[in-house]
C-alpha cells in the first residue's frame, strides 16, 4: 500500500491525494492524509483535498438498507456538534463542543471504552463570544498528535496513544471577541488555526504554528497593511480589483481595517502539487454596510497561500462590499475535472452568496460561478471583472428594511462541507433554502460584544421547502438532481466508493441515497437533530463503518439547544424566524452513532 | 454595604445626567462614568458570586415609566444586548429574555446585580460601563416584553407574496 503511494501515480480524473511528502530536515516524514489506510480518516475533510470521498465499497447501494445502529457514544454535552470524529489505527478522537474535552475511543473493544479523555482547563466566559453555538469542527492527525482549538482561544496537541498533554499554545483573545472553533489542518510540520469573531468586530487571521512544539511560524491577517496581510512579489490576484497597494485598508473608511471581521472559521484544503492552502475569509464588520463604504477586502475572499511563509500567491473575492452576511469561509475541494474536454486543476466552492464556483486554482480564475439555491441579489458573477452583477433593489442599507433577499444570512449553505465522488463526477452540496428581510441599524464598538448593526428576519424561500440536499456538476455549472428537505441542510455530506451518499437532517434523521440520482435508500432517527459530518472508516474487524455526530445547535439549530422564543424571529441573528418549528422535533443530546451491516 | 452602593449610585446618575441615551455611542467604551464600588469588603468583582449582598433591596426607580421603557428599547440597541439576546430579545448567543426562565432570578435586584456584575457563561460586568439609572431604564423595557406596552415589538412571522 504504501509503495503503491509513493509511486508518482497521477491522480487519475480525482482528487484523492497520493504519494508521500517529502522528508523534512529530521528525517520525519510526513504521510498525506487519506493517502495511507483507505479505512482511516486522519484529518476534517477525509484528505488535503477536502473531498469527504471515501474510497470504501463494501456498504453499497444494494446492501445499505440493511445497515443499524453498531454502537453510540454520549459526549455529555447538550450544544450543537458540528464537525466529525477521527479514526487512527484502531482508535476513534471525538473532540466535543465547549469544553472542547477530545476523547480517544478504542475501536478494539465493543465496548468502545476511552483509552484517555483530555480535557484542558477552560473559561466558561468564552461562552458569551461565540457567535453562533459553542461548537467545534474537529480535530487533526499528524505525526502522533492529535491537535485540536478551544474555543477560549488555545490550540493543543496531544499525544495520540496516551493523551499526554504535548503543547498548548494561546492564538485568541477573547476580551476582544476572538474565539476558535474551526478544525485544524496538518500539513507537514505546520499546524494552520483561524480565528472566529466577525460578528464581535476582531480583525480576522490565520496562523501557522510548528506541529513539534506550537510555537507560531507565520501569522497572517486578513484586513490591513501588505504586510501584515503577507501580500509581497509573489501575489497575482486573477482580476484587476484586487491589483494595488495596501487595499486591506484602502477598502475601508479610516481605521474601520481594525475591526473589520474577515475571519477563518471554516475549513483550509491544501494542494501537494501547487504546494498551496486555501481558504476563506469571513463577513466584514459590521453587518451595517453604510459604515464601511470601500470593497472592504480582504474579507469575502478565497486565499491561496505558501504554506511554508504564508506569502499569498492569489485572493479572489467572491462579494466585495458584502451587505448581506454572505461569509466566503467554506471549504474549497482541490478536484481535477474535465471541462470543455481539458483537464482543469479547480477548486469547488460552493458559497454562502448563493452561487457554485468552480476556481483555478492555480491562479484563481473564475470558470464559472452559477446558483444552486435561489438567489435574487446578484444576476450573476461577470467572469471579466470578476465581480458580482449587483441587484439594486436587494442592497442594504442603514434605517431601510430590504425585503425578500435570497438567500439568507446564513446562506445557500453555511459551513456545512460538500463532498465530491471522483466515480459520479458529482458534487454534493448540503443547502438551505431561505430568504430576509434586511434593516442596517446603529451600532457602537464595544470590545467583547456583537458589533452586529443589523436587523433580520429570515424565512423558508420559494417552495417552502427550507433545506435541499443539491447534486451539481461542476464542469457544465448546473444542478443534475436535488431532494428537498424540510429543514435547513446543517450537516455535511460524504459519499462513498459504493455510490452511497450519507447525510443527516436537523429534524434528526440520518440518510443514505443514491450518490447517482438521489433515490433514498436508508434512514435512521436519532434523538437529536444532525449538524455533525458523516465519516466512514474500517474497523479493526475489517468491516466499513459510518459514524456521525448527532445533537442540534449551531446558528439554525440555537433556537432547540438555546431554547430561544420563537415569538421573535429577529432572534439568533434572525434565524428562528426560519425555523420556528424547530423545537417540536428536536431537543439537545451530543451523541456520536456508528452504523454498520 | 449597601451605603457604599448607594452611594455609588448617586454618583452614576449625575454622571449619566451628562449622557443623551437616544445618541449612538462613539467607538470604544464609554468614559467616566462611575459605578457602586462592590469591592474589596464585599470579596471581590467575579461575576455573580455577591449579588445576593450588595444588591439584594435595590428595586426599580422607573417601575412603570413607558419613557424609560422606550429608552431602555434604544439602549438594549445602543449597548449590543440585541446581539447576544436577540433582535427582540429572544435569545441567541445569551438566553431569551422573553420567556419565563429566569437562571439568575428575575426580581429587580437579581436583574440589575446580573447586568452590573456579569455573570460566569458569558453575561459581561457592564459596571462601570453602563451608568445605573441606564441600567434599570434596560430593566424597565425587559419588563415589557410580551406585553402589549412592548416598544418595538416583532415584525410578523409572515412572508412575502413572490
Amino acid at each position: 500500500m504504501l509503495a503503491a503511494a509513493c509511486s508518482k501515480e497521477k491522480a487519475a480524473p480525482a482528487v484523492v491525494a497520493t504519494g508521500r511528502a517529502p522528508a523534512t530536515a529530521t528525517g520525519t516524514t510526513f504521510p498525506q492524509p487519506g493517502a495511507g489506510n483507505p479505512g482511516e480518516w486522519t484529518t476534517a475533510g477525509r484528505d488535503y483535498a477536502g473531498t469527504r470521498y471515501s474510497p470504501l465499497d463494501q456498504i453499497t447501494t444494494a446492501n445499505v438498507a440493511n445497515l443499524k445502529v453498531a454502537w453510540t457514544f454520549s459526549t455529555g454535552v447538550l450544544n450543537g456538534h458540528e464537525g466529525q470524529p477521527l479514526v487512527v489505527g484502531n482508535t476513534m478522537y471525538v473532540t466535543t463542543p465547549w469544553p472542547n474535552i477530545t476523547y480517544a475511543l478504542d475501536l478494539a473493544d465493543a465496548h468502545a471504552p476511552a483509552k484517555w479523555a483530555l480535557a484542558p482547563p477552560t473559561v466558561s466566559a468564552a461562552k458569551g463570544e461565540a457567535c453562533c453555538d459553542v461548537v467545534n469542527r474537529g480535530s487533526a492527525y499528524g505525526d502522533g498528535k492529535i491537535v485540536w482549538n478551544m474555543l477560549d482561544g488555545n490550540t493543543i496537541a496531544a499525544d495520540a496513544k496516551t493523551g499526554k498533554q504535548l503543547w498548548k499554545t494561546k492564538l485568541a483573545d477573547i476580551d476582544k471577541g476572538e474565539t476558535i472553533t474551526m478544525a485544524p489542518l496538518i500539513v507537514k510540520n505546520k499546524v494552520f488555526v483561524g480565528v472566529s469573531g466577525a460578528e464581535m468586530g476582531v480583525r480576522g487571521w490565520i496562523a501557522a504554528l510548528d506541529l513539534g512544539d506550537g510555537h507560531v511560524v507565520w501569522k497572517a491577517y486578513n484586513t490591513g497593511s501588505d504586510k501584515d496581510v503577507l501580500i509581497g512579489s509573489d501575489f497575482k490576484p486573477f482580476y484587476a480589483f484586487m491589483r494595488g497597494t495596501d487595499l486591506g485598508i484602502k477598502s475601508w473608511p479610516p481605521d474601520q481595517w481594525k475591526i473589520g471581521g474577515a475571519t477563518v472559521w471554516g475549513w483550509i484544503t491544501y494542494d501537494p502539487e501547487t504546494n498551496l492552502i486555501f481558504y476563506g475569509t469571513g463577513n466584514p464588520g459590521a453587518w451595517n454596510p453604510d459604515l464601511r463604504p470601500g470593497d472592504n477586502l480582504w474579507s469575502m475572499t478565497i486565499f491561496a497561500r505558501n504554506p511554508e511563509t504564508g506569502a499569498a500567491k492569489w485572493a479572489y473575492q467572491m462579494t466585495p462590499h458584502d451587505m448581506w452576511d454572505y461569509d466566503g469561509v467554506n471549504e474549497s475541494i482541490v478536484a481535477d475535472i474535465d471541462i470543455d474536454g481539458k483537464p482543469r486543476k479547480v477548486l469547488l466552492h460552493a458559497e454562502r452568496n448563493g452561487f457554485a464556483y468552480v476556481i483555478d486554482r492555480t491562479n484563481g480564475q473564475v470558470i464559472n460561478a452559477e446558483p444552486y439555491v435561489f438567489t435574487n441579489w446578484a444576476t450573476g458573477i461577470d467572469l471579466q471583472s470578476g465581480r458580482p452583477k449587483y441587484v439594486p433593489d436587494k442592497m442594504t442599507r442603514q434605517g431601510v428594511i430590504i425585503r425578500n433577499i435570497c438567500p439568507s444570512s446564513t446562506g445557500g449553505k453555511d459551513q456545512q462541507p460538500t463532498s465530491w465522488s471522483p466515480r459520479t463526477k458529482l458534487w454534493y452540496i448540503p443547502a438551505t433554502n431561505d430568504c430576509m428581510d434586511y434593516e442596517g441599524t446603529a451600532v457602537s464598538y464595544i470590545a467583547g460584544t456583537p458589533y452586529l448593526g443589523a436587523d433580520v428576519r429570515m424565512y423558508a424561500g420559494p417552495g417552502g421547502n427550507r433545506g435541499e440536499l443539491v447534486a451539481w456538476d461542476p464542469a457544465q455549472g448546473k444542478k443534475v438532481w436535488g431532494v428537498k428537505e424540510n429543514f435547513p441542510l446543517w450537516s455535511g455530506t460524504l459519499v462513498t466508493a459504493g455510490d452511497v451518499l450519507f447525510y443527516g437532517t436537523m429534524d434528526g434523521w440520518v440518510k443514505a441515497v443514491d450518490a447517482r440520482n438521489g433515490n433514498p435508500l436508508w434512514s435512521f432517527k436519532t434523538g437529536s437533530g444532525v449538524i455533525g459530518n458523516p465519516i466512514s472508516y474500517i474497523g479493526p474487524d475489517g468491516k466499513q463503518y459510518i459514524a456521525i455526530y448527532t445533537g442540534v445547535g449551531g446558528w439554525m439549530g440555537a433556537i432547540a439547544s438555546a431554547n430561544l422564543s420563537p415569538d421573535d424571529p429577529t432572534a439568533a441573528l434572525g434565524a428562528t424566524g426560519a425555523a420556528p418549528d424547530l423545537k417540536r422535533y428536536t431537543a439537545p443530546g451530543g451523541m456520536l452513532f456508528v452504523f454498520g451491516l | 454595604m449597601r451605603a457604599l452602593v448607594i452611594a455609588g449610585c448617586a454618583v452614576a446618575l449625575a454622571a449619566a445626567c451628562q449622557r443623551d441615551e437616544g445618541r449612538e455611542l462613539p467607538h470604544g467604551m464609554p468614559q467616566g462614568i462611575a459605578v457602586a464600588p462592590v469591592s474589596d469588603t464585599a470579596g471581590g468583582v467575579l461575576p455573580g458570586i455577591h449579588s445576593q449582598v450588595a444588591y439584594g433591596a435595590l428595586h426599580n426607580p422607573y417601575t412603570g415609566n413607558v419613557q424609560a421603557e422606550r429608552d431602555g428599547r434604544q439602549l438594549f440597541l445602543s449597548y449590543n444586548c440585541v446581539g447576544c439576546h436577540g433582535g427582540r430579545a429572544g435569545g441567541g448567543m445569551g438566553p431569551s429574555l422573553r420567556d419565563s426562565a429566569w437562571i439568575y432570578g428575575n426580581s429587580d435586584a437579581d436583574l440589575f446585580a446580573t447586568i452590573t456584575e456579569g455573570r460566569p457563561n458569558g453575561m459581561p460586568t457592564w459596571g462601570g460601563k453602563i451608568p445605573e439609572d441606564q441600567i434599570w431604564k434596560l430593566i424597565s423595557y425587559i419588563r415589557t416584553l410580551r406585553t402589549s406596552g412592548e416598544p418595538d415589538p416583532p415584525p410578523p412571522a409572515t412572508q412575502p407574496n413572490r
